[in-house]
């Protein structure tokens, strides 16, 4: 029984030859496995028609996963939120444009409109159709930091992810020719709709269940590969969950600290009042704070968009993956389960081979122990036919969801990589930029403080009731008397050589 | 005003060779020199602890070092031209305590704070603690080089002992029996509410006075707390070295920019000490002026007090001289007064009473004359003199204001560089991903 097993197995049993298909399914290069990072020429694709969206297409290639420049055929771009209220709901659709040289699509150029609603539909037919592949993440329905959903904050950040939604999906080899996708991308409006209702698509045997949960924890043979692979990803999760709370405490602490500033700066600007000639210097204290102030409170609301949602995404996109290994576990457990019923069979089949039935049941109920032994050989022989069958096709399972993982997981690493590393770059150009632009704030307020005062004689000639010895600049105490009494004058004459206060 | 017989020797070693004994400060003075520091070097360098057992209790205290050194060579003085000895804490204060008194018409400069105030929580509040001896040692020799910069001040006797008489200076600034020339503060409280006719110029000073106390304080008071958002801020960015060296084992090709974009994390963090230092000497020379203000405001009191008296004088005056016309006019005064009930019981006075009495009078009016007079000629010498030291304390103070603002600028353009330098070798580090 033990060198059954094997035979089946092993590759080159004769008996029981199992087909090895080629994994990779048709229509992918076989230059698959070199991935080229792309850098995508926007002029090959600009046009008037699209100019609104032309500045994001020359961005694209911040999205853009590693694809080989030559097999590029598919370019989709989302832009122009807009905001559309009916009679029960209020809900924003997006512009999706595509340009494609694929056969498949009618045109090479497409234009629709799209809601969140549409993309979930989407993602979900996806990871129904492809259980063993990795289907990007979507950003979360409601934002927890935003909660108005209209406000132009949130559509620009909800934007830029289903944008890199779209974009990680036409790079996919294998997703991006889903028939589902196609129409999401070309159907109007009441065909889309329509095909939404009407659509069955591949009922998914292999829905995310318990069962499936379960079947990563029992599993006997699971490649150290994959154990590999899930444990990267648990490691990868939790330290972008650390670094997103770092961040967020980082966040507050900015933001109280723009509090502060907020009520700093203006002190300065109160103490102008009581100054004559320190006006000037005081002012250009108060607008240098408040200039840094400002530039704090952009750099914060920058990185919530920029930084704080990709993290998250990205967890998000470790959940995805963590779905496809279980599924994969799940196929692999089933294949292994079909194996151990076959062996029991065949087990079964070498037993009966020697039995003598002549005490069985059905000699019992009158039929020829031979013709018994007969029935039960041939009701095992379809079986054991059935199951062989079964696990074949378990088996190119396995394989495929082994490779379409594997495949998809390398794919992953390398977008992650370029993902990070621009995602952190970003990062640190936010806090360069900030602080470029409290360094100039404080050139500026260097000068200020330094040019010569706007002299004493101008505002004295501005304000001339209070006191009668103005005129005389002496070192006397009119001189002084002159100050003390101009004070409150002193401001209005600070209004008016100080235009921008 | 101080009038002080001691004239310290420079040369403590003792008489040099030369017969002359030179004293260079009035050699100074003839050369007409303004103040010390036109040429003089005078420094309060190296504090020290020192522990005094006396009656079984033990004091720890710190001392500071007062060095002085002539540096024109066209001044002559015997010995080498040096001297430095020891000075505590109290020892300014009662320096500083003796200049208010004998010269009130002067702002005079304040000594830094005897307890922290509106610190930052990491910042010491133990005056042992070595930053804080450090900020103190500094702002004393600001304080010395201020006094030493004062046209008057610097002529003191008892300021020059200060710095150079070892034996028996305290001793020698109670001689001086500078105490008496206090204003009381009850006095100084009434003379405030009861002026009729108070010069505005003084009014205005007082709320100036009032008004810069509370901006300073509130400059003060937000930026403590600013300094604990930004030490937050900073240190929490360690967490991010952290975290981004864990990440680091886990990965294959980002493994050694993570690494060193984890030190650059840390370099973050930990640079926020630096910081936070440098802008408490922001915080140092504010506190100064908030203490000038309370200087200031001294000197108003002073004047009101003067302006008091004149008025009490006045009104005496006034008093005693209606007296004298009711005596001349033989009214017994007004329609209930004492006199007038004594004449109507005893009879009214005879001729010579009335005339002893008007004889007094006339000298007690002439006494009072005379107490007008100088009260007012003391009321006018000294707002002739506070006002000039007024406004040179004013150009000062918008020249160190200037100064102050521009240091601190200064401070956050550095501080801005080296945010970016740290930030672009992080950057450089994640471009090696």
């Amino acid at each position: 029984m033990a060198e059954s097993k094997d035979e089946i197995l092993s590759p080159d049993n004769s008996e029981d030859n199992l087909k090895f298909r080629d994994p990779l399914i048709s229509g992918l290069d076989a230059s698959d496995g070199e991935m080229e990072s792309l850098s995508l020429d926007a002029s090959a694709r600009s046009e008037p028609s699209v100019s609104r969206s032309s500045s994001l297409m020359g961005n694209l290639s911040r999205y853009d996963d590693c694809v080989d420049e030559e097999t590029q055929d598919l370019f989709v771009v989302v832009d122009d939120p807009e905001k559309h209220t009916s009679t029960l709901e209020a809900y924003v659709t997006f512009r999706i444009t595509t340009k494609t040289t694929r056969s498949e699509f009618d045109d090479s150029q497409f234009q629709v409109r799209r809601r969140y609603n549409d993309f979930l539909w989407l993602r979900q037919k996806l990871e129904e159709a492809y259980p063993t592949h990795l289907v990007p993440p979507l950003p979360e329905k409601h934002s927890l930091r935003r909660l108005d959903r209209f406000s132009p904050e949130f559509l620009k950040v909800r934007q830029q992810a289903l944008q890199k939604f779209l974009t990680r999906l036409s790079n996919h080899p294998v997703l991006s020719f889903d028939k589902n996708f196609q129409v999401f991308l070309t159907a109007k409006a009441w065909e889309f709709q329509a095909h939404k209702k009407h659509g069955t698509g591949i009922l998914s045997r292999m829905s995310d269940s318990i069962h499936n949960i379960s079947a990563s924890y029992m599993m006997k043979n699971r490649s150290p590969e994959f154990t590999l692979i899930y444990e990267y990803v648990q490691n990868f999760a939790e330290k972008f969950g650390v670094i997103d709370r770092i961040s967020q405490r980082i966040v507050k602490e900015q933001t109280d600290y723009v509090l502060e500033l907020c009520e700093w700066g203006p002190i300065y600007t109160l103490w102008s009042n009581s100054e004559d000639q320190l006006t000037t210097p005081l002012l250009a204290m108060s607008r240098a704070v408040d200039i840094c102030s400002q530039a704090l409170k952009e750099t914060i609301e920058t990185t919530e968009d920029n930084f704080s949602q990709p993290l998250k995404e990205y967890i998000l996109y470790t959940d995805a993956i963590k779905a496809v290994l279980r599924r994969r576990d799940a196929i692999q457990m089933e294949y292994e389960s079909t194996i151990d019923e076959l062996n029991k069979k065949k087990d079964e089949r070498e037993h009966v081979k020697i039995s003598d039935q002549t005490y069985s049941i059905g000699a019992f109920l009158g039929k020829d122990p031979e013709d018994v032994k007969q029935q039960k050989q041939d009701k095992l022989e379809q079986q054991i036919e059935e199951l062989t069958k079964k696990m074949e096709d378990l088996n190119d399972r396995t394989v495929c969801a082994d490779t379409d993982l594997r495949v998809d997981m390398e794919r992953w690493h390398k977008n992650k990589q370029k993902d990070v590393k621009e995602l952190f770059i970003e990062a640190a150009d936010r806090q360069i930029l900030y602080y470029e632009r409290c360094l100039k704030a404080w050139e500026d307020a260097i000068r200020a403080i330094q040019a010569k005062e706007v002299s004493h004689d101008t505002l004295e000639s501005q304000g001339t009731e209070n006191s009668p010895n103005k005129a005389s600049s002496s070192e006397e105490r009119g001189d002084t008397m002159e100050e003390s009494s101009s004070t409150s004058e002193a401001h209005e004459g600070a209004t008016n050589s100080e235009p921008s206060v | 005003m101080a009038d002080d017989d001691s004239i310290p020797k420079y040369s403590p070693e003792g008489l040099s060779h030369d017969s002359v004994e030179e004293d260079p400060f009035e050699n100074a003075r003839k050369a007409d020199k303004k103040n010390l520091l036109q040429w003089m070097e005078i420094a309060v360098a190296e504090p020290e602890k020192r522990v005094v057992t006396s009656m079984k209790v033990q004091d720890t205290f710190i001392v500071y070092l007062v060095e002085t050194r002539i540096t024109d060579k066209n001044i002559k003085y015997n010995g080498d031209g040096t001297s430095s000895l020891w000075r505590r804490y109290s020892e300014f204060e009662l320096l500083q305590n003796y200049l208010s008194i004998t010269y009130p018409y002067v702002v005079v400069p304040p000594l830094p704070e005897k307890k922290a105030s509106y610190i930052w929580q990491n910042s010491p509040t133990d005056k042992f603690d070595a930053e804080f001896i450090e900020r103190r040692r500094a702002a004393l020799e600001i304080f010395m080089l201020r006094v030493a910069a004062h046209p008057i001040l610097s002529q003191d006797r008892i300021f020059i002992g200060f710095m150079q008489q070892e034996d028996g200076w305290k001793e020698s600034v109670y001689l001086t029996d500078f105490q008496s020339k206090a204003e009381s503060r009850l006095k100084a409280l009434s003379a405030s509410f009861r002026l009729q006719n108070p010069d505005r110029q003084y009014d205005e000073l007082k709320n100036y006075c009032t008004e810069l106390e509370s901006n300073i304080s509130n400059l003060l008071k937000i930026r403590a707390r600013m300094a604990d958002k930004l030490y937050g801020i900073h240190k929490i960015h360690g967490n991010y070295g952290r975290v981004f060296n864990e990440w680091s084992g886990i990965e294959k090709e980002m493994a050694e920019p993570l690494q060193s974009a984890s030190h650059y994390m840390n370099v973050f963090a930990q640079s926020v000490d630096g910081i936070l230092e440098e802008e408490e000497q922001y915080a140092d020379q504010l506190k100064e002026y908030l203490a000038f203000a309370d200087s200031l405001r001294s000197v108003c009191r002073k004047y009101e007090c003067l302006q008091y008296d004149v008025e009490r004088a006045e009104d005496n005056l006034s008093y005693k001289k209606s007296q004298k016309e009711m005596l001349e006019q033989g009214k017994t005064g007004g329609t209930f007064s004492l006199s007038g009930m004594k004449t109507k019981l005893f009879g009214s006075d005879t001729p010579e009473q009335r005339d002893q009495k008007l004889k007094q009078l006339d000298e007690q009016i002439k006494h009072t004359e005379e107490e007008v007079q100088s009260t007012s000629q003391e009321l006018q010498n000294f707002i002739d003199a506070s006002m000039r030291d007024i406004d040179r304390f004013k150009r000062q103070k918008v020249k160190d204001l200037k100064e102050i603002f521009t240091n601190y600028a200064v401070m956050q353009i550095k501080q801005c560089k080296k945010g970016i330098a740290i930030w672009t070798s992080a950057k450089d580090c994640y471009t090696k991903m």
